[in-house]
């Protein structure tokens, strides 16, 4: 399909757009930081008198940090620099700033930092190789701890027919944003000021904050155009280090990450092992059993969201009406755990998915059909008490099931095809804010989030603009503004974007149609039309031009302006089910149905997706282009996902595969054909309906393919990537 | 030592250029020597084509690649490709078929298939070029978009 010409395509194909990565002012030092030896030790000393005899440099550890912020209050459980212990390999115990990139590598290897260590935990196993007993909670390696339960699971699974225990395996996955981290800080009276390349320019401005024990107001953040993002550049990362360093220098600092240093402290999806128990009596899941252990690295107790928020799609989208299900979040010596596009849903789809496949396949029913019994709809209850609105899952669902029969009656030898489904919730809880400055010629969408590269700000944003004030898309641009003017956002992350300031662009549309029926002083609605090049607003019969309804000061400013806002809220879910910690409602549930058709070597167990559908429950379209890009994206995303991308990480914590010639992400020549299809219809929390489009993509994709390539060889592989050593062993090839 | 000065020939433009260590790489003298950031810094392995340039119409890694190895050669980056007929044509048949996202990838892509083109002649089939592009890594797009930029690209060649 050819597209409407992206409004950011023309500078990023001409090479003038600026990242984080390409920031550069005269005067500015180059930043590089130091990291710890080891994974866990006592740190005894860190010794910066070496590096601060060299010419031109500044360092700064955390014994400056008390001269540097006079009278802050910092976060005392995150502090800038370690003190006594450092917790993860490379975690940054000091920072130095020169005048080259090479003095800084060079000074930063100079510092002497002598560190005890300790015994490393590299691996969630070693910490709990049983499940958990009940004196777990109080255990140093829990961050976390959820359960909830329904019903009576023990008699439940006592009286049932056939009941499947398997216990499965996740990899650790990368972001890989082509971009690394970047940013370049300033400190100037008294204000600290930082160009990042950041998902959240309001978040990081907070994080900041916090961390360096500032007032909010003395940050500015500045959000550059982001070199991708997938969740990884969702909090501050590098920024204190270089406001710190600008402070300690009096000079501009750019700190940005090598690809090396990118694999090594990016917060990422860590590995989990999955138990699943299933309960089945006459072709119908009776009770359910789920146990989680996630590795979450060294995040902190009561900063951990992945457990309380992943664990429910283990459970659905199926009908289940009795269950326990409980998840511990567990702290390893690796950096700490952040999200990766859709964070852990792809992991527990696969493992969901491949679960019913088997479940399906015990209890002699065919697992389609299974599927298609137990898929929440509209109308229904989760089994966290939450109601389910209108839901496109079953209509995705029956539409991927037509093209696998197709496929399945086409398909040749050791080759096979899979289904399989996800859901997932707009993060419309998360509120954000935008100005409208409609001129005599043009309307301007204010607000602060940069165009990450879905097109979520850039076409969905403008796409709804044209659509709530009737002007062509043409006449409608999108502006960037840094924390210090924009109107408050959240972020551009949870597949939100377009759909709250969406809705904060309809609500900023209402004021301005209300401004200018009161000036034009008649009865009735407002409309905006183009009148011989210039914006006209239309009461009744009486039309008037924008220019003679705005005042001199709004001439002078650029034209009249409104403001509008959207503070959605998550749905609730039955607190009597909630045995301990915290879960995450949904707001809306979005449904995605993925087929899968693959041929596997039976020599080496290598698998090819040969082609692949994909169904996408959408609400509404707001942008076609964008939408079926995030599609492709997302499906290309996963398969990396299903079949290659797993950090590796050894006994001693060292990640072993930091590059990207050893983590591999799909290239150009392994991309199947692929058929994206968008279902309208099932309105979710965005403007006019639509469901928000990021993440829901990826999250099907390892599951269909590990469920076709069970259809193609009958092995069934429990752990993620499908590598063709791990279908080789289910091959018993090896 | 002193090193010696250079002359490289820079999107048409010679660019003499003094006191180039003899370990820089090209990328850092295109970035930060010549100011030039439309080429950019991704892997600094070879592994993700980011950093593509053409060294006398050659296809190049530049952070593969030592500054003075490349001495009299001439240059051309992303900057250049606008004023080559066959720089812009790939440039429109991209923004046309929307295959970029993010961006950050999108001038190694852009540069690299002028350097196929320039290699393999106008007329080269869609599938020998995308095979030869598979050494420039997309995170967003999924690559279709890609191929469909260079499917419509190769429908219009002369």
């Amino acid at each position: 399909m050819i597209a409407r010409p992206r409004p950011d395509g023309r500078a990023k194909l001409e090479g003038s757009t600026v990242f984080g990565a390409d920031l550069d002012v005269p005067g500015m030092l180059w930043a590089a930081l130091v990291p710890s030896p080891v994974a866990h030790g006592r740190l005894r000393s860190v010794d910066l008198s070496p590096v601060r005899a060299l010419k031109g440099v500044v360092a700064v550890g955390a014994a400056d940090l008390d001269a540097l912020l006079p009278g802050s209050k910092r976060d005392p459980d995150r502090p800038i620099f370690p003190t006594n212990t450092v917790v993860y390999r490379n975690q940054p115990v000091a920072a130095v700033a020169a005048p080259t990139r090479e003095l800084a590598h060079e000074a930063a290897r100079a510092v002497r930092v002598d560190v005890e260590p300790l015994p490393v935990v590299s691996d969630l196993e070693e910490v709990f190789p049983e499940w958990p007993g009940s004196n777990a909670e109080s255990s140093a390696h829990v961050a976390a701890h959820v359960r909830a339960r329904e019903g009576d699971i023990e008699a439940v699974f006592r009286a049932a027919e056939t009941v499947v225990r398997e216990t499965y395996r996740t990899s650790s996955v990368h972001q890989v944003a082509l971009e690394p981290h970047a940013c370049l800080a300033e400190v100037k009276d008294g204000t600290w000021r930082v160009r990042t390349s950041t998902q959240t320019p309001f978040g990081t401005r907070e994080d900041v904050a916090s961390l360096l024990g500032v007032p909010e107001e003395s940050v500015v953040v500045e959000g550059t155009w982001v070199g991708g993002g997938f969740g990884g550049k969702g909090a501050a990362l590098l920024e204190p280090f270089a406001l710190l360093l600008a402070k300690a220098s009096g000079r501009p600092v750019r700190l940005a990450h090598g690809y090396r240093e990118e694999f090594l402290l990016g917060r990422t999806t860590l590995p989990a092992v999955i138990r699943m128990e299933t309960a089945v009596t006459s072709g119908r899941i009776v009770g359910r059993r789920v146990r989680l252990l996630l590795d979450v690295g060294t995040s902190l107790p009561g900063r951990d969201f992945a457990t309380g928020y992943s664990i429910g799609f283990l459970l659905g989208p199926y009908r289940t009406p009795a269950f326990e299900i409980e998840g511990y979040a567990v702290r390893t010596n690796k950096p700490p755990f952040g999200p990766h596009r859709a964070p852990l849903a792809p992991q527990c789809a696969f493992v969901l998915e491949s679960h019913i496949d088997h479940v399906a396949r015990e209890a002699g029913v065919d697992p389609l059909a299974f599927r298609a019994a137990h898929l929440w709809k509209e109308g229904d209850t989760t089994p966290m008490g939450q109601p389910v609105g209108p839901f496109g899952l079953s209509a995705v669902f029956e539409k991927a099931r037509a093209v696998a029969a197709r496929w399945r009656a086409e398909v040749g030898p050791d080759s096979g095809v899979g289904v399989a489904v996800g859901f997932w919730s707009t993060g419309t809880g998360a509120g954000g804010e935008v100005r409208l400055r409609l001129s005599p010629t043009d309307l301007t969408v204010i607000q602060g989030e940069r165009e990450i590269g879905s097109g979520s700000v850039l076409a969905g944003v403008a796409s709804v603009a044209a659509r709530s004030t009737g002007l062509p898309r043409d006449r409608i641009s999108v502006a960037y503004e840094d924390t210090s003017r924009a109107p408050f956002d959240s972020g551009v992350f949870g597949s939100r974007t377009t759909a709250v300031l969406g809705r904060a662009v309809e609500d900023a549309t209402r004021s301005l149609f209300d401004e200018l029926a009161k000036r034009i002083g008649g009865a009735g609605p407002v409309r905006l039309v183009v009148d011989s090049g210039e914006i006209a607003a239309e009461q009744g019969a009486t039309r008037r031009p924008v220019r003679a309804l705005s005042n001199e000061s709004e001439r002078a400013g650029g034209g009249i302006v409104a403001s509008g806002r959207h503070y959605g809220k998550a749905g609730s879910i039955d607190e009597r089910k909630v045995e301990a910690g915290t879960f995450y409602p949904y707001t809306d549930f979005t449904g995605a149905a993925h087929v899968a058709e693959v041929k596997v070597d039976r020599a080496t167990g290598t698998v090819r997706v040969t082609r692949y559908a994909a169904f996408q429950d959408v609400g509404t379209v707001i942008d076609p282009a964008t939408a079926y890009a995030q599609v492709e994206g997302g499906v290309v995303m996963g398969l990396g996902t299903a079949l290659t991308e797993e950090a590796l990480w050894s006994e001693d914590g060292r990640l072993l595969n930091a590059s990207l010639l050893d983590y591999r992400i799909p290239t150009l020549g392994e991309i199947p054909p692929i058929e994206v299809t968008l279902v309208e219809g099932f309105p979710g929390a965005g403007p006019y309906g639509a469901k928000g489009l990021g993440e829901p993509p990826i999250i099907p994709v390892p599951a269909a393919i590990a469920v076709a390539v069970r259809d193609a060889t009958g092995a069934h592989v429990t752990e993620l990537p499908l590598s063709s050593e791990r279908v080789a062993r289910a091959l018993k090839l090896l | 030592m002193t090193p010696p000065p250079l002359l490289l020939t820079v999107n048409g433009r010679p660019r003499p250029l003094e006191g180039v260590p003899a370990s820089e790489r090209l990328i850092d003298t295109i970035r930060w020597r010549l100011g030039l950031k439309g080429t950019k810094d991704g892997c600094r392995t070879g592994d993700c084509g980011a950093c593509t340039v053409l060294v006398d119409g050659v296809s190049t890694l530049s952070c593969l690649t030592l500054t003075h190895e490349v001495e009299g050669s001439s240059l051309s980056t992303i900057e250049g490709m606008a004023e080559d007929p066959v720089g812009r044509a790939v440039q429109e048949a991209f923004d046309r078929a929307g295959a970029l996202q993010c961006g950050y990838c999108t001038p190694g892509f852009v540069v690299a298939l002028v350097g196929l083109l320039r290699e393999r002649g106008r007329a080269a089939s869609v599938d020998e070029l995308l095979a030869d592009l598979g050494g420039n890594l997309c995170r967003c797009t999924g690559y279709l978009s890609i191929a469909r930029a260079v499917a419509l690209l190769q429908k219009e060649a002369p």
